[in-house]
């Protein structure tokens, strides 16, 4: 039985791996840096590049275990094997649950997922207070319930990355039956996994016996939610931008990066001080920090397929709604008339001239700019805490990620 | 007999009505549900329009009476009996889905079930036991804490949003006599309205601020998607599926009542015994409602139901009555394996379970549990609720949609 289960997810592994080898990970690009100048904040730092991958891996080793949720626990619990089983009928076809699946295997370490990190690090850099020695991984330096919530936060992140993956099934949308067929078992299979996940974060949270936190925690599952409905959208739920003559773009940009990631991680970082016994004004600085770091590192992914340097693909897609284009058509709202061609499918735009006309305006430079406000934010945060390993870790990630 | 019967209920649809008058906002809803669950007239010409759909089937009345002529006096309505906790459920759940999004289509998506329209089967449980339990606790009646109203109404929103969800998965057209969500609108959207149903629920949950309720009523969502993933497979053997069956069926029906009647329970401050007692009751209760519901699938039409007939089928799903039918028909078992999906499997097992004893033994079993429920329900302190509590279980095993 166990072993079946087992095959079946290296199965599905392989055929995945079949699938990622021509494509060049996105992700990759990301970790390209330039050794640029470092700023003032990069005292602690190491003496080497601020290598991402290196920032992450260190601050991996000083929190214990890596705390991505595909670990052996995971792998072997009754419904992921099942998940895995049923995801292997899907090889083969287009269904977005894929991609989001082979970004939970392959781009674990270098995408959101280092989000339960994140949590686990500003929780040993705060410490805790009065609590429990019993509750204390003590090699880590964290709270078995500060593990425990940093899972919640990968779990919540990645159910709705997954309910975001289905396919709006309209009459006519899929002329094949087969492919309806197709994207039916999709949309199936990806509304249980994403409940599965769900339904574990409730029970995870309810075995932490805080009300507090479990009330924080289901109002970030609440905002993702939102995030949903936040303005103009295509069949496929894609968003679009707002007529720039009808709002700002920042806000909206801060509005949608705050729904769909920034709240999320905010609250994961004040619920881990809340857990150590911090007061709710300390543990409010956590908020604060989370909200800032999870912005400056959406506005960093937004730089992407702008950058000079860039191993975007010209013409293929990027979103609509990321700060740089959203900054151009505050400067010059004629782009507006280029974006409403997707007003359907985001897929009619052409992304090859709107990329080459944001690329030579100011969208990139303001952009950068709203990246540094936001990493400086959560910097100062950081300044509040006392020097220790997780501290550095810290800004050792936030350094790195301005040099990407 | 079934014609006796019916001349019996009616009189006491009569009886009913008038102590409906008292209620003036809740009349019209109530009527309405006594008419589901004693008006065999009509539901019996309702089969006869099935029958002319769906060849082979055979008269309701067939299974109606296998069973004694032993209906209760219905003097107790379970519904009338908390109707002052329960005429607001869907109100309040609007206003708290209202208070937690500025987002106007969110709210219109997330509140389309409750219009009042569903069965209240949960709420009306949890407000059903928490005022009999109050009363076999401090041996007098006092109106419900707000803890206790408050889960009876998280029981409803977690339900519907878990229907929401089923609506996605099974591609549905029809619900409670209305286009189903995901017609309306796309599935995304509908997918983030069950999450985000949930999450208000959770935190409806995480104020009631009682660490053993939270912990009891997060066990629900485990259950019910485990028990969403029991239903895609369905390669067990044939000794293993009737097991499979029931425990999916408690892990989709039962597993919330009765979790959500043991943390009522809790709140009422119940020892273990007694905690135990509220969890069984629920549970029996939840299985013989399921039960009755996949043989409604089989022998009620589409228009009673709000739904389509012999869906359950249409769906690749076995339940009890094919099950049953296929100790008989031995060749529903390949049909079983195809999840029905081969043309005429659908109409052939439709025929084969009503020609077998399969409908018969499906009420049998859903009998056996509501006799189960009784029992535990009759260990309770009299009064009005513990009545309430006994009629409720002829109403799950009565009813006709």
């Amino acid at each position: 039985m166990l072993s079946s289960k087992v095959s079946g997810f290296v199965a599905m592994r392989g055929a995945l791996v079949a699938r990622t080898l021509t494509a060049r990970p996105a992700c990759q690009a990301l970790l390209h840096t330039d050794g640029g100048q470092r700023g003032a904040v990069t005292q602690h730092a190491h003496n080497t590049k601020p290598d991402w991958n290196k920032a992450v891996s260190e601050a991996e080793k000083i929190v214990g275990y890596p705390t991505s949720f595909l670990s052996l626990r995971w792998l072997l619990s009754d419904e992921i094997a099942n998940v895995a089983l049923h995801l292997r009928k899907l090889v083969g076809s287009n269904h977005p649950l894929l991609k989001t699946a082979k970004g939970l295997l392959y781009n674990g370490k270098n995408n959101m997922q280092a989000w339960g990190l994140i949590v686990l690090l500003l929780s040993k850099a705060a410490g805790h207070l009065n609590v429990n020695e019993m509750e204390e991984d003590k090699a880590a330096g964290v709270l078995y319930s500060q593990r425990a919530l940093a899972e919640v936060t990968e779990m919540i992140r990645t159910s709705h990355l997954v309910h975001k993956g289905l396919v709006n099934i309209h009459p006519g949308l899929f002329q094949e039956g087969a492919v309806l067929n197709d994207m039916t078992f999709g949309n199936k299979i990806a509304l249980l996994s994403g409940d599965y996940l769900l339904s574990n974060c409730c029970v995870e949270l309810a075995a932490l016996r805080n009300q507090e936190i479990t009330e924080l925690m289901s109002s970030a599952v609440r905002d993702l939610t939102e995030s949903e409905f936040v303005g103009q959208r295509d069949q496929q739920n894609n968003p679009l931008p707002t007529n720039p003559l009808e709002g700002s773009p920042v806000e909206e940009w801060t509005l949608r990066s705050e729904l769909s990631g920034g709240r999320l991680l905010g609250k994961s970082c004040e619920g881990t001080l809340r857990l150590a016994g911090h007061s709710k004004e300390f543990s409010k600085e956590g908020y604060k920090f989370g909200k800032h770091l999870a912005l400056a590192w959406q506005a960093c992914l937004d730089m992407e397929p702008f950058m000079p340097s860039s191993q975007h693909t010209s013409g293929v897609g990027f979103s609509l709604v990321s700060a740089p284009v959203l900054f151009h058509l505050e400067y010059d709202s004629s782009l507006y008339k280029l974006i409403q061609a997707g007003a359907e499918n985001v897929n009619d735009v052409d992304y090859a001239e709107i990329q080459s006309i944001v690329s030579k305006g100011p969208g990139l430079a303001m952009t950068k700019r709203l990246r540094q406000e936001h990493s400086q934010k959560a910097m100062e945060v950081l300044a509040a805490f006392e020097q220790n390993d997780a501290r550095t870790a810290l800004s050792n990630i936030i350094v790195a990620m301005g040099e990407l | 007999m079934a014609c006796l019967g019916s001349v019996r209920l009616c009189a006491r649809v009569e009886k009913l009505c008038q102590i409906g008058q008292n209620a003036q906002v809740r009349r019209k809803a109530s009527s309405v549900k006594l008419k589901q669950f004693v008006d065999l007239p009509l539901t019996r010409s309702a089969v006869k329009s099935c029958q002319t759909a769906v060849p082979g089937s055979r008269l309701l009345s067939s299974v109606r009476s296998q069973q004694p002529g032993s209906l209760p006096e219905y003097r107790v309505d379970p519904y009338q009996l908390v109707d002052d906790d329960l005429k607001n459920v869907h109100f309040d759940i609007q206003e708290e889905l209202r208070r937690h999004t500025s987002h106007d289509e969110l709210y219109t998506i997330a509140q389309y079930y409750f219009d009042g329209q569903g069965k209240c089967l949960r709420p009306m449980l949890c407000l059903l036991l928490s005022h009999a339990l109050n009363f076999h606790i401090h041996k007098k009646d006092k109106p419900l804490p707000e803890a206790q109203r408050r889960v009876a109404m998280i029981s409803e929103m977690v339900h519907s949003a878990s229907l929401i969800h089923d609506d996605v998965i099974d591609c549905s057209d029809f619900r409670r006599g209305k286009p189903s969500v995901n017609v309306l609108w796309n599935h995304k959207k509908v997918a983030m309205s069950g999450d985000f149903i949930l999450a208000v629920a959770s935190i409806l949950i995480a104020r009631i601020n009682n660490d053993d309720v939270t912990i009891c009523l997060g066990q629900v969502l485990t259950d019910l998607v485990q028990g969403e993933f029991m239903q895609l497979g369905s390669k067990e053997t044939e000794n293993e599926r009737f097991t499979h069956y029931l425990t999916k069926t408690y892990r989709k029906t039962a597993s919330l009542i009765a979790n959500y009647l043991k943390a009522e329970s809790m709140l009422a401050g119940a020892d273990e015994g007694l905690t135990e007692l509220a969890f069984q009751y629920g549970r029996n209760v939840g299985l013989a409602f399921q039960l009755v519901d996949d043989l409604l699938d089989f022998v009620a039409s589409s228009s009673a139901l709000g739904k389509p007939a012999a869906a359950d089928l249409k769906l690749g799903l076995a339940t009890a009555p094919v099950l049953f039918a296929c100790e008989k028909y031995p060749e529903l078992n390949a049909m079983i394996m195809r999840r029905f999906q081969e043309p005429g499997d659908v109409e052939h097992a439709f025929e084969l379970v009503h020609k077998s004893q399969g409908l018969e033994q499906t009420q049998f079993l859903a009998r056996k549990h509501c006799v189960e429920a009784q029992r535990l329900a009759e260990r309770i302190a009299e009064s009005p609720y513990q009545k309430g509590l006994l009629v409720v279980t002829d109403l799950v095993l009565n009813r006709m949609k």
